[in-house]
């Protein structure tokens, strides 16, 4: 199996290697030493770490790394058969972020924790964001980081060697010499212009939602691999928690991503057209309302997270396009997604791990419009073998130790597809719950704490159920269907967005007993649900929210124009009591003297 | 005396520079870190370092003819400590929780600045000063606050009844009582009385001073003891069940408890509350090994109310793992963190 492995990496490497030979030919350019890519110089292999570092290595791997990284290094610990990306395979040296031309060995000196000189060292330190590596700064010291590397680029990759000067070389990219294009109007049209001309979009989208090429991709050794979406620029493996730093995307196109179908752009552009690139992918990543970069939470490393979602009043007909003023010009929320892993099947992998969502309400109806990144649109073919309201439907989760062939990463893309789906869940009769009392947020507690369900699917059904608990089949509430709404619902270069009209509701002619009564001012817990046909979700499984509150914003109250007013019209009376009393305490001083 | 007091300066203004370089960005915003768990304690040290910086600096800069006045003394101490209130302190605080801290501190300072008359007297001098307005600089000022005080006010009000949204706080019991007994696949476990049964040494036996011996080393890194190595082939009893339990939490658990145990798992950023820090001393270390038994079997559903079964997404482990498999996982959870459990007496 490892020597199989082995000779495909050659194989692999091999042809890379003729297909940089081939290009260096029909460009007419002299493959020798002296012609590096622009922005390159060679660099020296760094020594060998010393025999104790190594030996102090295998302590911290053997405690922090051996679960997912396995005992020699395979990438195929306990962790590994549920994970994906994959745990990193050490084996053939193939390491994906780095300072060096395309195929080198990375930066590794156990004597230099010096940052964009050490491509190891980075990566331990701030982990690899969008995979399951965590920093591992503020855990390990920066002597043990070094201690682990040195085992590990010793000990554990196999198939080559960092000191070995007849077979390796560094050539190294330049980036703290090069000055970096200020990102103009003029530079990003350029980028736009050119991820067009060196087809950067064949993979990563037309939007660069990494919607491209989905299905066909697979790394050095046979897995799935999904191009990254340029729009989440936490999730960039070399992001180096420093998400919207230009120098990162920089450095990943110039060198290209080891291992992947990731290549290095060094030889086919000059160096200021990849800022220009740089500069135009780094505008795409998600920002505020200003434009300005989100706030990220440095313990997360994903943008921070509000728990209201606010909904705006409106006079009259809420519209239906997206593209009205009423929705461009309304603030989104962030709603982080993770899997369900609470009940079976477990979602290990969920490949939606964001919504954003917007609010309107008029006097009848709150409106909710949500959009989210999926590379792939799905729909089921035919009719589901379940009901609709089936909630404990057969999907089997991932089994924990299956070996590589049997492994979730093996499996990507080779579900069975469903529907992609979208759903709100609200409590009912929330008001009534003593106070910190909510329905769980897995399809309600019980009769007693009932949830309200709204769920859209990509078969363009939208339907409204009661839930009652996490393993309950709902009940459909089709007096309720009547009254909601699709208002818009579109895929688009990797990208849902989805319009849901539903009525306020209140206590009077409302079924008060499974409808949500959205009260204005008040806090409604919500959670949201979805789903990702291509990566087979299906019932529980799926990517949950936590609880969020629904609040739909009260007009300004008119006591909020006069109370201030009394209130400044009351301080200037104090002050002028505080003046002549003071005056009057300064006089009698005076008289009595 | 003038030596310790230009060390206290020294500190102070390097403390000064230090911090508003890390709130501005100057410096990373990491450069000293509060670790979780000693945060209170680092939090006080830094403020009591922080307060004999400032008399050193108010020492030196009399000392060097330029006193400066107990009135912006009390201020700027009052306001240096709610700065760094709201940018010091992470995970941010409620704004309710600091006006609290603001109301306490005030008070402090005031105590401070009325502890002796004279001190008063110098304290409320440049307010009496500006209220009789005798120089042209004080009629102006006077003049300003007659009418920024009551914009600022009414602003303030107005800012206060506009109809705003904030996240609702909700206090939630982190430990809540266990019950006396639980019963899990079918048998019951008293929590006083069960013992974890791979707590064994090498020849079988319950032994926790064997397994205590072998965990992992506190200090930085947490790692583990040289000649206790859970990946040994020969690894017998406890160490051998160590591996085995861990291979089950980074097959199950990590995913939200993270590979370090932190709470830093691949969805962690998802939920609300946050998963379990098991490295941070105020959680296993606090507990027994049975209640922690408990709370993994029965999950979040198994909470008692007020631990907001509601929010909890910790799955009851009963459904997807065995009682082995449960009391192996508590065990290396000990094991990887290098706390003992606590015990019933």
């Amino acid at each position: 199996m490892k020597n199989s492995f082995s000779l495909k990496a050659g194989v692999l490497s091999l042809t890379a290697f003729g297909v940089i030979l081939l290009s260096g030919n029909a460009g007419g350019l002299a493959f020798a030493a002296d012609s590096l890519p622009a922005g390159f110089k060679a660099g020296a292999l760094a020594p060998e770490p010393s025999a104790d570092m190594i030996e102090a290595g295998k302590r911290v791997y053997f405690t922090k790394c051996v679960w997912c990284h396995g005992v020699d290094g395979a990438g195929d610990g306990p962790g590994a058969d549920r994970l994906w990306p994959r745990p990193r395979n050490f084996n053939q040296g193939t390491f994906k972020i780095r300072h060096t031309a395309s195929g080198e060995l990375p930066l590794f000196d156990a004597k230099k924790p010096v940052e964009g000189q050490n491509d190891l060292f980075a990566t331990v330190t701030h982990g690899l964001p969008g995979s399951a590596m965590p920093p591992w700064e503020g855990i390990l010291t920066e002597e043990q980081r070094l201690q682990v590397l040195s085992f590990v680029t010793t000990q554990l990759v196999k198939d080559r060697k960092f000191t070995d000067t007849k077979s390796e070389s560094q050539t190294v990219l330049q980036l703290a010499e090069l000055a970096p294009i200020a990102a103009s109007e003029e530079s990003l049209k350029k980028g736009a212009e050119l991820i067009v001309e060196k087809k950067c979009i064949e993979c990563h989208g037309v939007e660069g939602r990494g919607d491209g090429n989905a299905f066909n991709l697979k790394d050095d050794w046979g897995f799935s691999i999904q191009p990254a979406n340029w729009h989440k620029c936490w999730n960039f493996r070399g992001s180096r928690q420093d998400p919207y730093n230009v120098k990162n995307i920089f450095r990943t196109f110039s060198t290209g991503v080891n291992g992947t179908p990731m290549p290095s752009f060094a030889d086919n552009t000059t160096v200021e057209e990849r800022w220009h690139i740089a500069n135009f992918v780094n505008s795409l990543c998600e920002r505020d309302g200003e434009g300005k970069p989100l706030p990220i939470d440095p313990q997360a490393d994903k943008p921070k997270i509000n728990f209201v979602v606010p909904s705006g009043k409106v006079e009259g007909e809420i519209s239906a396009d997206p593209e009205n003023e009423l929705w461009t010009k309304r603030a989104r929320r962030y709603i982080a997604m993770g899997g369900q892993i609470t009940h079976k099947p477990r979602n290990f992998v969920n490949r939606i791990d964001d919504l954003w969502v917007k609010s309107l309400y008029n006097e009848t109806h709150v409106v909710f419009m949500f959009q989210w990144d999926d590379r792939t649109k799905s729909v089921a073919e035919g009719k589901l073998p379940w009901a609709p309201t089936s909630v404990n439907v057969e999907v089997k989760e991932q089994d924990p130790k299956t070996g590589e062939e049997g492994s979730i990463a093996a499996h990507q893309n080779n579900y069975t597809v469903y529907n992609d789906a979208v759903a709100m869940e609200t409590a009912i009769k929330w008001k009534e719950l003593p106070a910190p009392i909510k329905p769980r947020y897995l399809f309600g507690s019980n009769e007693q704490f009932p949830m309200d369900i709204v769920k859209w699917e990509a078969d363009g059904s939208l339907r409204a159920f009661k839930g009652t608990g996490w393993d309950k089949d709902f009940e459909q509430r089709f007096d309720y269907e009547e009254n909601i709404k699709l208002l818009f619902s579109e895929w688009k270069n990797g990208r849902w967005t989805v319009i849901i009209q539903r009525p306020l509701g209140d206590k009077k002619e409302q079924d008060y007993d499974s409808d949500t009564f959205f009260e204005m001012g008040q806090y409604i817990p919500t959670v949201f649900f979805a789903w990702d046909g291509h990566n087979g979700d299906a019932g529980r499984k799926m990517a949950v929210s936590a609880f969020y509150y629904t609040f739909l914003e009260p007009p300004t109250p008119q006591e909020a124009y006069i109370y201030p007013v009394a209130i400044a019209a009351g301080v200037v009376l104090l002050e002028g009591w505080i003046l002549t009393r003071r005056s009057n305490k300064r006089k009698a001083k005076a008289l009595s003297r | 005396m003038k030596a310790i007091m230009s060390l206290g300066a020294l500190i102070g203004v390097a403390g000064l520079l230090l911090l508003s370089g890390m709130i501005v960005g100057i410096v990373p915003s990491d450069t000293v870190r509060l670790i979780e768990g000693y945060m209170p304690v680092q939090v006080i040290a830094e403020l009591i370092l922080f307060v004999a910086g400032f008399t050193g600096i108010s020492y030196m800069m009399s000392a060097m003819g330029m006193t400066f006045p107990r009135f912006w003394q009390g201020i700027s101490c009052w306001a240096f400590v709610l700065l760094y209130l709201k940018f010091r302190v992470y995970p941010p605080i409620p704004f309710s929780v600091r006006a609290m801290y603001g109301t306490v501190s005030l008070v402090a300072v005031f105590m401070w600045v009325s502890a002796n008359e004279e001190d008063w007297q110098k304290f409320k001098q440049p307010i009496m000063n500006v209220l009789d307005a005798k120089t042209g600089g004080n009629r102006l000022l006077r003049y300003a606050y007659l009418i920024i005080l009551p914009i600022l006010i009414g602003g303030f009000s107005y800012n206060a009844m506009v109809p705003k949204s904030e996240e609702p706080i909700e206090l939630r019991t982190v430990h809540p009582a266990p019950p006396a007994s639980t019963k899990v696949h079918g048998k019951t476990y008293t929590l006083q009385t069960s013992q974890n049964p791979y707590r064994v040494n090498p020849e079988g036996k319950y032994d926790q001073e064997y397994s205590n011996a072998n965990i992992v080393e506190q200090g930085m890194g947490r790692l583990m003891k040289p000649n206790a190595n859970p990946w040994d082939k020969d690894a017998q009893g406890y160490l051998k069940y160590v591996r085995e339990g861990g291979e089950i939490f980074y097959q199950n658990c990590h995913f939200c408890h993270g590979d370090n145990l932190n709470g830093r798992g691949l969805h962690a950023f998802a939920f609300n509350p946050i998963p379990a820090n098991f490295t941070d001393p105020g959680t296993i270390a606090q507990l027994q090994e049975t209640f922690i038994f408990w709370r993994v079997s029965k999950g979040g559903i198994g909470l008692p109310n007020e631990g907001f079964p509601w929010a909890s997404v910790m799955p009851p482990w009963e459904q997807h793992l065995t009682v082995d498999e449960i009391w192996k996982v508590v065990m290396f959870e000990y094991w990887h963190t290098g706390y003992y459990p606590r015990t019933w007496d």
